[in-house]
């Protein structure tokens, strides 16, 4: 690493500064200063007096704060348990909950929504069974219930994953010295073990926050319009680009999630926990007891049930023909399957190109600002990084907003097609939004290849560019492929911004298919299908880039 | 000194480049033909599929808008580049359009009637034709009538009778062009007053009021909902595709023609006025009556190749009292939309909760009948279902031109929603009224 | 300070799946006594100590306090105090909450606790520093702080888990000296666990020598050094000498010891010697003498050559070989003492007296009986 930053670094910096700032930054701050200024260009707040006026917009911010606070709350409570019974317990049943931290994440949940509607409806299975039984109607999917419910089945893994990992980090000589002074069961928890693993837990629940308070698809799909998200996209597309309550709106999802965002990072950084002590070695798990083994082993198996259901009825719904008040569909049919490989051929295509590009994209941005944050003195190289990593944080609906309002008018170089109605905004878009993702892969990969590998390449001959084209991309090689695979899995299922940019059929990506398949009265089991096939490929994503993942860990193992 | 791509990511790219390509080029302009409509997959697709086939190296590219925000989306496209045909089963929609110079004339050749009962089907201008015909009236799930023991609905003014309580559905006429039809009818055949009353009552059964039209249909057909008011080709589709359905024309109720028109400014002219052509040529015209699209033909002579008991508008087999003035629907379009969503879509749990209370008492009432309550449970229903713009504002040009504004001035916009505001609490006011009269009722009823 | 408590383990047997940990272990250790757990890795002695602390449960046998019966009662109940090898300091927590903790279990009131708080601190020698994390200290601190935790709910027992292994060499000499002086002044039973041979002659009363999940011998320090019980107690502890060999026929009140490695010499026949057979000799370094030529006397003379040679100020290290073994041998050093030069023929005295004759055996047999009888 030389002292000074060179210029090409510089001019690579400059460059993804400019992209971010085209494709993200102006986007976004544009729909923050349309909701703070007059046509005229002066600055105003009664756009924000209107809003707070209309008290269907004071209700939408109400529901969406609940409905995003009650998911947290419910993911919680299914999720802490089981990340202490893996990590705590001597447990026959840990693998099926490494399952239960995957299953729900790789159905995305505007797709599950409606076969839980289905299952766990008004006239669902579920209530279909309790009425005949019980004569008692649920309303599990009754409005913002129905989005809790779901949001919480399909997002309860990020705290899983969280809570586990930190668990895991404790040393269990902590648990055993507050055990040794008097300490047991939930005085226990409360006092040692859920403190220590809170920075984990915290990272976890905001990011679930921010991601159910942001939205669009879910509540769409269920017919829950007074929200937040949906409020913005119906406003702009019916009454129109200019409604400036949406832009107020946007506004706020953006503050929420940023300041969601700031205040988990702000609490993290005064807790630096997991640096200080590594899992204990000797200590063995606890047994279960008999009975805490059953009521183990029958939470376990009632959240299992539940992640599968949005599963198995999607599958039951891809192979229906009628559906309608039954317990399972009674007529069954593979004519669906036929229907979406001979007309969604291209919408699949769609995905595949514009996800695939905007992988790539990230990737090759993803590394490029790793490298220039770790390896070179490049000036405001963390801006960078920051910029690329608060684009988790902004929601699809108000990007999407964005690049309409931004690029009103663009035209695409050397065509007469403006920007918002090709095929190259959907790339900009998803590789926006994804980017966080790629790059935090692409950082832990470089983060794994020590600097002094690099050195004896240079001390060898190899230029810096050299450098890292034969030595530290190839090492890397794993981390890039799970950040790609990451990348292209999210947007390949992508729906918020994806429903405010497509304006033609032809152009539309497989989860607007979806989407579009689900209004169709001839029954939604195309839509279903087509559902199916987005879940494979997000399953078959998530495997690979787990094998990725696992594969460099080996690697290194092995060498080091 | 950026990153290289790893060797797999340049192999992929460079296989991807040729069909990248292929992408980037614009199509053709001479063969596309770009359609902007509401209309579900199955028709679009349909029609997409026939023209192609029809006009070999013709692309149609559909743009799936609901009508409003298609309205919006021609508005805001630039000239040059807009769709080339807007087609729509929303007449007001096509008066707005034609209004703002957003169609042109264009004569396909074909004779397609005049009227539909007193309805004029074309725009005599000539900016716009009818190409199929709808009406509106209910659909229900027979499994879950059957499992509800509901009575089949024939009319409107059934649906606001307790026994449908919570077993409804309709969607919001801001959000849907045929639901907004459908309301107008309903105040053009009984009055606004009376109308807004019906109205209101109906709404109070319902268990949603849903984001787009699709979700009322959707939901009846999976059985969450027991009955939903839709415009007909939802019913008859659903129950032509195996679902448990039936659907009703109820005797209020107006044949409001589908629309297809030339966009002004279009890109491409040319391939629109043959897709027009195309829809109104016979074979366009047959495709309606596939049993998964279930739409009646404009062109009579197609009904002589339609399957029997296929309804049929010029034979009189539908009764349809209204003579829908789309003039009178067309002025006050954006405040029947606003005031429906102010007090009925946005305050729904307070009128279905005054609902509730309403029938409640009503039941109290009619096993141990008292004066005071009846007095009451009438001062009750009022305050529910009385619509909080009078008749007489309505006729007031200056106030029914507010909401024609396009909202670029804070100004307006503050008006607007200052007054949206107001009607917003005056329902929930009202609706709580309502409850708090009907539960004094139920009292005095023990 | 409470009553020091006595601590047994008896007929212990622990395994983990299949691996047996521990196997028929019995020790008493005396109310007030320094008790330490010595052995290579693995060798249990950790295991053992979180047996009495309750974090393991044994398949067979009993842990008595004082006399009662505590294998089923869980951790938190056994009123001892238990000082981690990683301090297992809650980095959430300031050092005076760390030292509360154990207080506020117990439901104290608050000045209560307040004070004993600060008398532990005061213990330990940290008293200004109670409102520092544990990140902000030294590893020294960070281990007084973890005594200070244990010593504030004045447990009958004190259990130390290799407490000083994660210091520098200085501190940890410095450390064990305040861990000894503060033991005796508080006069609490405390078990120690180390692998550090040094450290447990050093500091304890007596010292339990394990290998294998089997107790080798149980004794105060010089008992082991001077009569180890066996092989493996007798190389574990202290650096020794050892040759093998076989017992031959007596001679009058000899016998002879023949080894292929050594040569073969007489040993005056004494009543604590196996019989005849093979064995091994044990023999300390500075048992050992280096002469030009043969002296007389009681030792036994043997051809050497001086292999390598260490200066360690208080002696001088030689390695000779005889015969086919090299052999250590320490020569005490002051000014004019004689220094061979590697290389040199010399004779090498060994003392007959200082020679300990073990049978070979099978290393993990030590009769449970040897362990318990501890030095009586």
């Amino acid at each position: 690493m030389s002292s000074r930053a060179s210029a090409p670094q510089i001019a690579v910096a400059l460059l993804i500064a400019a992209f971010l700032a085209a494709f993200l930054v102006v986007p976004v701050l544009t729909v923050v200063y349309v909701a703070v200024t007059n046509p005229d260009g002066s600055l105003t707040l009664a756009h924000f007096a209107a809003f707070f006026e209309l008290s269907l917009m004071r209700e939408s911010f109400w529901n969406s704060l609940y409905v995003a606070g009650l998911t947290v709350l419910f993911s919680t409570v299914v999720a802490l348990p089981l990340a202490y019974l893996t990590v705590r317990f001597q447990f026959r049943g840990a693998i099926l909950i490494q399952t239960l931290g995957v299953l729900p994440l790789v159905m995305p949940a505007f797709v599950g929504a409606a076969a839980m509607q289905l299952l766990f409806g008004r006239s669902g299975t579920v209530n279909l069974l309790l009425q005949d039984w019980f004569g008692i109607n649920i309303p599990l999917m009754q409005g913002l219930n129905g989005v809790i419910f779901v949001e919480t089945l399909h997002y309860f893994p990020f705290i899983l994953l969280n809570v586990s990992v930190a668990l895991a980090n404790i040393d269990t000589a902590m648990e055993e010295a507050a055990q040794n002074l008097g300490a047991s069961g939930f005085r226990l928890f409360r006092r040692i073990v859920f403190p220590l693993a809170r920075p984990g837990y915290v990272a976890g629940a905001s990011l679930v926050f921010i991601k159910v308070f942001d939205d669009l698809g879910t509540p769409l799909v269920l017919n829950v319009t007074n929200m937040l998200a949906p409020q913005a996209y119906l406003r702009v597309t019916s009454i129109g680009i200019e409604d400036p309550i949406g832009y107020v709106i946007c506004f706020i999802l953006v503050g929420f999630s940023i300041a969601a965002m700031a205040g988990a990072a702000g609490f993290l950084r005064g807790r630096e926990f997991a640096t200080l002590q590594r899992g204990g070695a000797g200590a063995p798990r606890r047994t279960l007891t008999r009975w805490q083994a059953a009521i183990a082993y029958g939470w376990i198996g009632l959240v299992l049930l539940l992640v599968l259901s949005p599963h198995l009825g999607l599958l039951l719904l891809s192979f229906s023909k009628v559906w309608s008040y039954t317990l399972i569909p009674e007529s069954f049919t593979l004519a669906n399957y036929a229907t979406v490989f001979t007309d969604s051929t291209r919408m699949i295509w769609n995905t595949l190109v514009y996800c695939g590009l905007a992988a790539l994209l990230d990737v090759v941005l993803g590394t490029a600002i790793a490298y220039l944050v770790l390896r070179t003195k490049v000036p405001g190289r963390q801006i960078l990084d920051h910029l690329a990593t608060v684009a988790l944080a902004m929601p699809g609906v108000v990007l999407g907003i964005g690049y309409l309002r931004t690029f009103r008018g663009v035209d695409l170089p050397f065509t007469d097609t403006p920007l918002v109605a090709s095929w190259v905004v959907f790339v900009l878009a998803y590789s926006v939004r994804r980017l966080p993702y790629a790059l935090r892969s692409c950082t832990a990969a470089l983060q794994q290849v020590h600097v002094s590998l690099e050195e004896a390449a240079q001390n060898l001959g190899a230029s810096q560019g050299r450098t890292i084209h034969r030595i530290v991309v190839p090492m890397m090689a794993g981390g890039i492929a799970a950040g790609f695979v990451t990348s292209f899995v999210t947007a390949a299922v992508e729906i918020s911004e994806t429903i405010l940019l497509t304006s033609r059929e032809s152009l539309a990506p497989m989860s607007y298919g979806i989407y579009l398949y689900m209004q169709s009265i001839a029954g939604r089991g195309p839509g279903a299908a087509l559902g199916v096939i987005a879940v494979i490929v997000v399953a078959v994503g998530t495997y690979f880039s787990h094998r990725f993942v696992a594969a460099r860990a080996a690697h290194q193992e092995r060498r080091g | 000194m950026h990153a290289r791509l790893p060797h797999f990511a340049r192999r992929a790219v460079r296989a991807a480049l040729p069909a990248l390509l292929a992408l980037a080029a614009p199509l053709a302009a001479g063969q596309q033909v770009t359609v902007i409509t509401s209309f579900p997959k199955e028709l679009t697709e349909a029609y997409k599929k026939a023209f192609e086939a029809k006009n070999p190296g013709a692309k149609v590219e559909i743009l799936n808008k609901g009508t409003p925000a298609g309205v919006a989306y021609v508005r805001e496209t630039p000239a040059g580049s807009r769709p080339d045909v807007f087609w729509a089963s929303a007449p007001d929609a096509f008066e707005v359009l034609a209004k703002d110079g957003l169609l042109q004339k264009y004569d396909p050749g074909v004779v397609v009637p005049a009227k539909i009962g007193n309805y004029p089907i074309n725009d005599p201008q000539g900016f716009y034709r009818g190409q199929a015909l709808a009406g509106y009236g209910i659909m229900w799930n027979t499994r879950y009538t059957k499992a509800n023991r509901l009575p089949d609905p024939q009319e409107w003014g059934d649906l606001a009778k307790p026994v449908y309580f919570g077993h409804v559905a309709m969607s919001s006429p801001s959000r849907s062009g045929t639901t907004h039809l459908t309301i107008e009818t309903i105040l053009q055949g009984e009055g606004w007053e009376k109308g807004w009353s019906q109205i209101l009552q109906i709404a109070g059964n319902c268990a949603a009021i849903t984001e787009r039209s699709f979700g009322v249909p959707d939901g009846v057909s999976n059985g969450q909902y027991g009955i939903g008011l839709v415009i007909d080709f939802f019913g008859l589709a659903a129950k032509n595709s195996g679902f448990p359905i039936e659907f009703v024309y109820p005797s209020v109720t107006a044949i409001v023609p589908a629309n297809i028109g030339l966009v002004n400014g279009a890109k491409n002219a040319d391939m629109g006025r043959r897709f027009i052509q195309f829809a109104l040529s016979e074979d366009g015209q047959l495709l309606l009556l596939d049993p998964k699209i279930s739409r009646l033909p404009v062109l009579p002579q197609t009904y002589e190749k339609a399957p029997k008991g296929y309804p049929n508008p010029y034979a009189g087999t539908i009764k349809a009292k209204v003579n829908f003035d789309s003039g009178l629907s067309d002025e006050r379009y954006y405040l029947v939309s606003a005031l429906f969503d102010h007090t009925v879509t946005f305050r729904h749990k307070e009128l279905v909760a005054a609902t509730q209370a309403i029938n409640g008492a009503a039941a109290q009432l009619a096993a141990k009948p008292n004066p005071r309550g009846r007095e009451l449970l009438a001062a009750a229903r009022a305050a529910a279902y009385t619509p909080v713009v009078e008749e007489s504002k309505t006729k007031d040009k200056g106030f029914v031109a507010v909401f024609r504004q396009t909202k670029r001035d804070a100004d307006a916009t503050k008006r607007m929603t200052a007054l949206e505001e107001h009607w917003g609490s005056a329902a929930k006011k009202n609706y709580a009224r309502a409850v708090e009269l009907a539960n004094e009722a139920a009292r005095l009823a023990k | 300070m409470s009553t020091a408590a006595r601590v047994e383990a008896r007929d212990v047997a622990l395994a983990f799946g299949k691996t047996e940990v521990l196997r028929d272990i019995s020790i008493v250790v005396e109310p007030g006594e320094f008790f330490t757990l010595l052995g290579p890795s693995g060798c249990g002695k950790s295991t053992l100590l979180r047996l009495i602390a309750g974090f393991n449960r044994a398949q067979r046998g009993a842990i008595l306090i004082d006399g009662r019966d505590v294998t089923a009662v869980p951790p938190w109940k056994r009123e001892l105090g238990m000082v981690f090898q990683s301090y297992a300091l809650w980095p959430h927590l300031t050092v005076a909450q760390n030292v509360a903790f154990g207080l506020e279990e117990r439901r104290l009131p608050r000045d209560e606790i307040r004070r004993k708080t600060r008398d532990a601190l005061g213990l330990v020698g940290l008293g200004e520093l109670s409102e520092r994390r544990p990140h902000q200290l030294s590893g020294g601190q960070q281990q007084r702080v973890a005594l200070a935790r244990t010593l504030a709910i004045e447990p009958r027992v004190l259990l130390l888990d290799e407490p000083l292994s994660n210091l520098d060499a200085k501190l940890r000499v410095h450390m064990r000296h305040e861990l000894g002086q503060l033991q005796r002044r508080l006069g609490i039973t405390t078990i120690f666990v180390t692998h550090d041979q040094e450290e447990a002659l050093t500091t304890s009363d007596r010292v339990a020598v394990m290998h294998q999940g089997v107790i080798q011998q149980v004794g105060t320090p010089m008992d082991l050094f001077d009569r180890p019980a066996n092989r493996f107690v007798a190389e574990f502890v202290g650096t020794i000498n050892v040759v093998s060999g076989t017992l031959q026929k007596s001679i009058g009140a000899s016998v002879l010891f023949v080894s292929p490695q050594a040569s073969s010499f007489s040993l005056p026949r004494t009543e604590e010697m196996p019989g005849h057979g093979a064995v091994t000799l044990a023999f300390r370094p500075h048992s050992l003498t280096l002469a030009e030529t043969a002296g007389g006397g009681t030792r036994v003379w043997l051809d050497a050559v001086i292999e390598a040679r260490e200066f360690l100020g208080e002696f001088v290290r030689y390695r000779v070989r005889v015969g086919g073994a090299e052999l250590i041998a320490d020569q005490m050093h002051f000014g004019g003492a004689p220094v061979y030069a590697p290389g040199k023929r010399v004779q090498v005295g060994l003392d007959p007296a200082q020679i300990k004759i073990f049978p070979e055996e099978a290393e993990a047999t030590v009769a449970p009986a040897r362990a318990a009888a501890g030095s009586a």
